[in-house]
């Protein structure tokens, strides 16, 4: 009995080595899986939060300058570009929907600069309080758009080193099937440290 | 294994961001350190100011957990408001865990610049618009004359009235649930292995235990538990998987009087306190673990 209880021991010892070597990163991947899908939503509903606020500030624009045509129909086009492309978490491994996404965001941060620039040369819009509580949600957003889109992009770099690195890439192909997650690029944070300009 | 342990890994991983990312901005201002409420980094403000502000934070603090911090700095060198503001109230970690209810009010005088800078739990009520008439109404006129005690002052006054009817009542963090989670995912681990190894122990009396301490192995969640759920399946499976072969009827009650005694030993080990900010009376002054998602509202004068 105590032999076998020896032969018992030894092969237990001799398993956890193998499954250390091999079943490492299961549980890190799928928790790491979870936190990326977390961080994405966070940044989506930033996006939403933006888009939310911009009927009431193109109103309040309309206001003082309903003549600026041109500039606010621009926003609100961009605006319904923006909030007709989303991207559930599950969609994040396709990079070409992700840039499309990329692309109707800064569409929309692009005709938003170009109205509060305008809005620049109407002094009255300026002191109106409602303007100006819609310019500090907006900019208030922008920010937590900054701090959401950072904390995506360390989440889904930690995700895809673990993709990526022996021995968890082993764990991630062949019994997670986990695939790299799309990230911000460079060119893109460049795009997003110059939101359009809210000045007071 | 070694390799494969959490602090091995994040070390790797620090490197290797490290090693990825040389376009880090040269900035970098250093975060001063948290010495009170209140950090006159630019000495503009008398000290009986100081004094008197940072008590006032204080019983703030004690009263409602809020936890409010000024900093003021000569200059931003070169950095963007908000990355510096941020940057300053995470590393500080105003407010406490979970709860997330720190404010920082940042003013730089070269820049001319102001933030109030909203922890995620306050963002309801010191809502962004609030910040900016704070900003606005209370600080900007002062600052204008020069008045930068007066304008500190008010500033504070308007974000703590603001804030004080949420009162967040100084609660102990309770015990967190992570522990029981632990110890449910290690049993069901146990248990999918014992009867998993059980069903291989009909095939050969060596694989059962060595296929039901694997499977738990696997199953558990991180290294040490899954060590503990293998080693716990393997025994319960070869001292279980050989009863079943010569008495069956005495199964049942082995089981449950092993578990019992390995989880009553264990029950205590899982927690993971959190440090939550000593703050209070004395010197003291720490943040507590609270959190800021961007928001705010920024200024200038």
């Amino acid at each position: 009995m105590s032999m076998f209880v020896a032969r018992m021991v030894l092969g237990s010892l001799l398993l956890t080595g193998i499954l250390t070597s091999s079943g490492c990163g299961y549980n890190d991947l799928q928790g790491l899986d979870e936190d990326t899908k977390a961080a994405w939503s966070e940044v989506i509903n930033q996006y939403q939060r933006r888009a939310d606020l911009i009927p009431n500030l193109v109103n309040t624009v309309k206001g003082y300058a309903a003549h600026e045509r041109e500039t606010l129909e621009s926003v609100v086009q961009a605006r319904a570009r923006a909030t007709n492309v989303q991207i559930t978490p599950e969609l994040l491994k396709d990079e070409a929907a992700f840039r499309k996404f990329q692309e109707a965001q800064q569409g929309l941060s692009g005709a938003l600069g170009r109205l509060l620039a305008l809005a620049e040369q109407y002094p009255n819009l300026k002191a109106d309080q409602g303007f100006r509580d819609l310019q500090s949600q907006l900019e208030g957003t922008e920010n937590r758009i900054t701090v959401a889109r950072k904390r995506y992009i360390e989440k889904v770099a930690e995700f895809n080193k673990m993709v990526r690195y022996f021995p968890t890439n082993l764990t991630a192909k062949f019994l997670l099937h986990l695939d790299e997650k799309a990230n911000f690029t460079v060119a893109d944070e460049k795009a997003v440290a110059k939101p359009p300009e809210v000045k007071f | 294994m070694r390799l494969c342990g959490r602090g091995g890994k994040a070390v790797l991983a620090g490197w290797v961001w490290l090693a990825l990312m040389p376009g880090l901005p040269a900035w970098a201002l250093d975060v001063p350190s948290l010495s009170g409420p209140v950090v006159d980094v630019a000495h503009v403000l008398p000290p009986a100011t100081v004094e008197q502000l940072s008590q006032e934070l204080r019983a703030h603090e004690a009263k409602t957990s809020n936890q409010v911090a000024v900093l003021i700095v000569p200059s931003l060198g070169g950095e963007p408001l908000f990355d510096f503001s941020h940057r300053v109230a995470t590393t500080w970690k105003l407010g406490r865990k979970g709860t997330d209810n720190g404010v920082l009010l940042l003013v730089a005088l070269k820049d001319r610049k102001i933030r109030l800078e909203v922890g995620y739990g306050l963002e309801g009520v010191l809502t962004d618009a609030r910040s900016a008439q704070i900003i606005r109404n209370e600080i900007v006129p002062r600052f204008r004359t020069g008045e930068f005690a007066a304008g500190v002052t008010a500033g504070v006054r308007a974000v703590l009235s603001t804030i004080e009817g949420t009162d967040h009542v100084p609660e102990r963090p309770s015990p967190s649930p992570s522990g029981s989670d632990r110890l449910g995912q290690v049993l069901s681990a146990v248990i999918v292995g014992v009867v998993i190894g059980l069903v291989f122990s009909r095939t050969h009396r060596m694989l059962g235990p060595v296929v039901g301490g694997g499977v738990s192995f696997i199953a558990a969640p991180w290294l040490l538990p899954a060590l503990i759920a293998g080693g716990v399946s393997l025994l319960l499976v070869s001292l279980l998987g050989g009863w079943g072969l010569s008495a069956g009827p005495r199964r049942g009650h082995r089981t449950s009087g092993f578990d019992e005694t390995w989880f009553s030993t264990h029950r205590g080990g899982w927690g993971s306190g959190d440090l939550s900010g000593s703050f209070g009376g004395g010197d003291s002054f720490s943040g507590g673990g609270g959190d800021f998602g961007g928001g705010g509202a920024s200024g200038d004068w």
